[in-house]
């Protein structure tokens, strides 16, 4: 499986060649776990190929040292698929045209949300044959065995309901290329990641967040999709944890778990009686969705393992918050603090694992004022149990304010750089120095100041139960 | 603020330019006041207050090429 040096050994099967992207060298030697999560748009769509005697070989960017160790792979095939992110573009920018180097007649075929937001940059490019835009499981296996049939660029089709998905075949990922990361790898499931015990299934029940904020807007490109049906949820787990467990725990990659309250009832009556074990799980929702269903979330929290609880929570200031159009206010970030606090206290005085925030921030926000920034690390300092996750904020195309941003000559951002870089500067006009010497504790005393009052003001805890 | 109490829409401001200015709120005035927070004195002042029309998020990329 891997050669004298260590690195892994490719073997052919097809003609057909499945990319995977991401940084040189992420499956070597990576430098944190996330760069390690396996793409479920390339699970799916390989999957759904295999199932339709569509052989494909894989091979990823992230598995090799460099561009040349790379190009030395790709002769000899005809087709290469790729999913590409804005974040991924720069490296499935270059492996396309190192491919059309090799395989002057070969054809590359690139589809992903870059394609869908961003595809006058993908167009210009001479060296991306085919072009699709928003979901491509139900047109891949026509595209792949028939390309002279569609456009250069042309409009995919989704699935209505992800009932309608076959459960992602986890052998087709990418594996780890390296012994020493072979051995915590856990492939076909995933490395733990500090968020609970590996081995890791990381598993979708839904698609698209429909609110608006406009650092995202993906509902402005996926249709509405049916979610999964929490009996396949668990079906899958359970299968998972029978052939390639036993399972550690899980990673619901929903952009927004927490939301359609009735499927989340089902969730709540099924998981813990029909899965081979309740494992802890991370998933994501909204201030506003906790403070709107509180006996939900505590109920989900306390009796199905919900232990790490993502939440945009962005900014602690309402200015901020407005014009992030995230429709959540500093009081609604506060009602799900405290009251995730409160859990978490009572849970640990009965011995057993408090939830904690996985609390996702943005800083360097144009307009964002110095007091905007104070609030919002003082909101991270009334969490009890957190990991932050702070970054500067990033104007993706396709986003709306990211276009906006574009539009009015601000972006920094280029094809070139849209990696997730998180402390790149990205904005003209926001002053990173002072959000450096902010995160570096130059501004500790003024934070702290406000605290007490912070914490302690006085929220109307009876407006949720009348929005409920 | 919050979407269940008070959802948000999306806005296409005039400006003078000829361009138009994405925002978003609760309302047109609403929109104007969250774009006041980032904008200058002399960006707000190319916008054209009575003239915009509402849009869906949905949408939203059908507009993209006439942001200003």
């Amino acid at each position: 499986m891997f050669d004298f040096f260590g690195r892994i050994k490719h073997q052919r099967h097809s003609d057909i060649l499945w990319l995977d992207l991401g940084d040189l060298g992420d499956l070597v030697n990576p430098d944190g776990p996330h760069e390690q999560w396996q793409d479920h748009g390339l699970g799916l769509l390989r999957t759904i190929l295999h199932q339709n005697d569509i052989q494909t070989d894989i091979l990823s960017t992230r598995a090799v040292r460099s561009w040349p160790e790379l190009r030395k792979l790709l002769p000899g095939y005809r087709i290469m698929l790729m999913n590409v992110r804005s974040y991924t573009y720069p490296s499935g920018l270059k492996a396309a045209q190192l491919f059309k180097e090799v395989n002057p007649e070969g054809l590359v075929m690139a589809g992903g949300m870059h394609a869908t937001v961003a595809l006058d940059e993908m167009e210009a490019i001479a060296a991306f044959d085919k072009i699709c835009q928003g979901p491509g499981e139900e047109v891949i296996v026509d595209l792949v065995r028939n390309p002279a049939q569609f456009p250069r660029v042309f409009l995919g089709k989704g699935a209505r309901s992800m009932a309608d998905w076959p459960a992602i075949d986890r052998t087709l990922w990418p594996k780890p290329a390296s012994r020493h990361l072979k051995r915590t790898f856990n492939w076909p499931l995933e490395p733990e990641c500090g968020w609970g015990p590996a081995p890791v299934a990381t598993i979708l029940t839904s698609r698209v967040c429909p609110w608006q904020c406009v650092f995202c807007n993906e509902s402005s490109y996926i249709p509405n999709m049916g979610r999964r049906p929490v009996d396949m949820v668990i079906d899958e787990l359970n299968y998972l944890d029978r052939m390639h467990g036993p399972l550690g725990s899980v990673v619901i990659h929903d952009s927004m778990f927490f939301q359609n309250p009735s499927w989340l009832e089902e969730w709540l009556e099924k998981y813990p009686r029909r899965a081979n074990k309740v494992w802890p799980y991370w998933a994501a929702a909204r201030s506003d969705t906790v403070r709107q269903w509180p006996e939900l979330y505590e109920a989900l929290v306390r009796e199905t393992n919900w232990d790490t609880v993502s939440i945009g929570f962005e900014s602690g200031s309402d200015r901020i918050l407005r014009l992030l159009n995230k429709e959540c206010t500093e009081d609604d970030n506060l009602f799900t603090i405290e009251l995730t606090n409160r859990i978490g206290d009572d849970l640990e005085r009965q011995g057993k694992q408090p939830p904690r925030f996985w609390a996702n921030i943005m800083l360097g926000i144009p307009g964002e004022l110095p007091e905007d920034a104070f609030k919002t690390l003082r909101m991270l300092k009334t969490m009890k149990r957190v990991f932050p996750s702070i970054s500067f904020y990033a104007p993706y195309p396709g986003s709306a304010l990211g276009n906006q941003l574009i539009a009015e000559g601000k972006s920094l951002m280029s094809k070139d750089n849209y990696h997730r870089f998180p402390d790149d500067e990205k904005v003209a006009g926001v002053d990173y120095g002072f959000y450096r010497e902010l995160l570096a504790g130059k501004y500790d005393h003024e934070i702290n100041r406000g605290l007490e009052e912070y914490q302690t003001r006085d929220i109307n805890f009876a407006e949720a139960l009348t929005k409920a | 603020m919050s979407s269940f109490s008070n959802p948000h829409y999306m806005y296409l401001f005039d400006l003078k330019n000829g361009k138009k200015k994405l925002a978003y709120g609760a309302s047109p005035e609403a929109a104007l006041d969250i774009l006041n927070i980032r904008l200058t004195a002399e960006e707000m002042a190319e916008i054209i207050p009575e003239r915009y029309q509402k849009i869906r998020q949905r949408e939203l990329q059908k507009y993209v090429h006439l942001l200003g």
